[in-house]
């Protein structure tokens, strides 16, 4: 995924939480525009980060058994700090309510000890054959690769790391309703 | 004129649209800052919200008197003068400073302001319009 | 990746509403792989499309001398996803202006179907951040006529926004051969 805003993830426990790194660098290249004389993280990034912890989140919890989990709401995300090259943002997304296919998540990204940004994430979670049963086999290839996007957030030294845990006790070709 | 439950529901409305907190979190003794989370950029949101409800105007200063707590003559060592305080007092009639007083900490008085202040200052607002 | 997130702008009065467009593309680095055989526009990169299209609305009003950043997402609310092929319509509205910030609401359209909704706060870069600068005036220059927001720029009186007496100085002094 080009657009992968976690480094690594740390710590999972299904249906509770997710923890995840997420580094800043100034390799970058937006960062020559955002901004030209103050390099900093644009604000939607951290958010990106806090949605992909939260869609991680929900994969594991329910073993892939949707192909698709988007962002359908936000509310008060709050940008407190600037994140500058060098700098590693804690992601952290915590379980809340669900109604239907719909997860409530508390989301927050940490300098530290410090909050940078933290706001509340309403997530969806779909597969598209049930708007168009012809695109079954998009959804398996889809959970099929999200499954291996899942495996390169794993620790590359730790003998424990809890993505690979969780991913092996997945059935990795997703339990499609 | 809107009674005081009408008062309270509408800021009450726009504490839960700006700070995210739950109807039930927002009593009249709640501290902003300290009970309901507030930061200051939630600030720029509340004032907004409060304008519009009411038809008001809010000018920075009325709410957030920063002009004298970071004024060298009202302020020494981080604490508000004795003068201090009487600007303050009489800047800001309708928030309670009784506690404040006893330690007048700058530091502290952000963590000053309650829900009940807030109506307050919004009755007193509206009452002038 | 570079940073804009709108490709310019259609509509544009100082201190009212902006009007700018963006075209989703497979070419869109974000895009290919986001989601594997469904790809689909980020929706974080939605939000920044609004923030930077009120952002520069609330930045235009100071001709571009107070610092604005996005401080708050306030709310944002998605209703599908923006997919390759698609055009996306950036609408901003300045609802508030105070000291320390502004306020806009904004949505975001494909033909006429409703996509997003958001609310965002901005707030001025205060005395904590003296002395930083967020930009250079001639590259942010060009960049404003790039997105056409001169071209398209109006006051509330229907008059062409001009360029910024320091922005103009900054470009004349940058083009120069030494």
């Amino acid at each position: 995924m080009r657009f992968c805003q976690l480094d690594r993830i740390r710590e999972l426990v299904p249906g509770e939480k997710l923890v995840a790194v997420k580094g800043l660098t100034l390799a970058e290249d937006y960062l020559k525009d955002h901004f030209p004389r103050f390099p900093v993280m644009p604000g939607v990034l951290m958010l990106e980060s806090m949605f992909q912890a939260g869609m991680w989140l929900v994969y594991i919890t329910n073993q892939f058994s949707h192909s698709s989990i988007v962002l359908s709401e936000s509310r008060q995300v709050r940008f407190n700090d600037f994140v500058e090259p060098g700098a590693q943002l804690t992601v952290t997304a915590e379980w809340g309510t669900v109604d239907g296919e719909m997860y409530t998540l508390q989301t927050s990204a940490m300098i530290g000890e410090s909050i940078a940004v933290r706001g509340r994430l309403v997530l969806e979670q779909f597969n598209l054959a049930d708007r168009n049963l012809a695109d079954r086999a998009v959804d398996q290839y889809l959970i099929k690769e999200r499954v291996g996007q899942f495996r390169r957030l794993q620790d590359p030294r730790n003998a424990y790391n809890p993505a690979i845990a969780y991913s092996r006790q997945t059935n990795l070709n997703g339990s499609q309703h | 004129m809107p009674s005081k439950e009408e008062v309270f529901d509408k800021v009450r409305e726009a504490l839960v649209d700006a700070l995210g907190v739950d109807d039930e979190d927002v009593q009249p003794g709640a501290t902003m800052v300290g009970d309901l989370g507030a930061e200051s950029i939630d600030f720029l949101d509340i004032v907004f919200k409060l304008e519009k409800g009411f038809g008001i105007q809010i000018p920075r200063d009325e709410l957030f008197p920063d002009d004298i707590l970071t004024n060298a003559v009202y302020v020494q060592n981080g604490k508000v003068t004795p003068d201090g305080l009487i600007k303050l007092k009489d800047r800001m009639k309708f928030a309670d400073l009784s506690k404040f007083e006893k330690n007048p900490l700058v530091q502290d008085f952000g963590n000053l302001l309650t829900v009940q202040d807030l109506c307050n200052y919004v009755v007193t607002k509206v009452n002038a319009t | 990746m570079r940073w804009f997130w709108i490709d310019r702008f259609d509509e544009f009065v100082s201190g009212s509403y902006a009007v700018a467009v963006k075209c989703v593309t497979l070419s869109d680095e974000p895009v290919d792989e986001y989601s594997p055989g469904r790809p689909y526009y980020p929706a974080s990169l939605i939000v920044e499309g609004l923030a930077q299209t009120a952002g520069l609305l609330i930045g235009q009003i100071s001709d571009f001398k107070k610092r604005v950043v996005l401080a708050k997402v306030t709310r944002s609310k998605f209703h599908m996803q923006a997919c390759p092929g698609d055009r996306m319509v950036f609408r901003t509205d300045i609802v508030s202006l105070q000291d320390s910030g502004g306020i806009a609401t904004g949505t975001v359209h494909i033909d006429d179907q409703l996509l997003c909704e958001a609310d965002l706060t901005f707030a001025y870069l205060d005395g904590r951040f003296e002395g930083v600068q967020l930009f250079e005036p001639a590259t942010f220059c060009r960049t404003l006529r790039i997105l056409k927001l001169f071209e398209f720029g109006r006051d509330m009186d229907g008059n062409p926004i001009a360029v910024p007496e320091y922005m103009l100085a900054a470009e004349a002094a940058d083009v120069a051969i030494v």
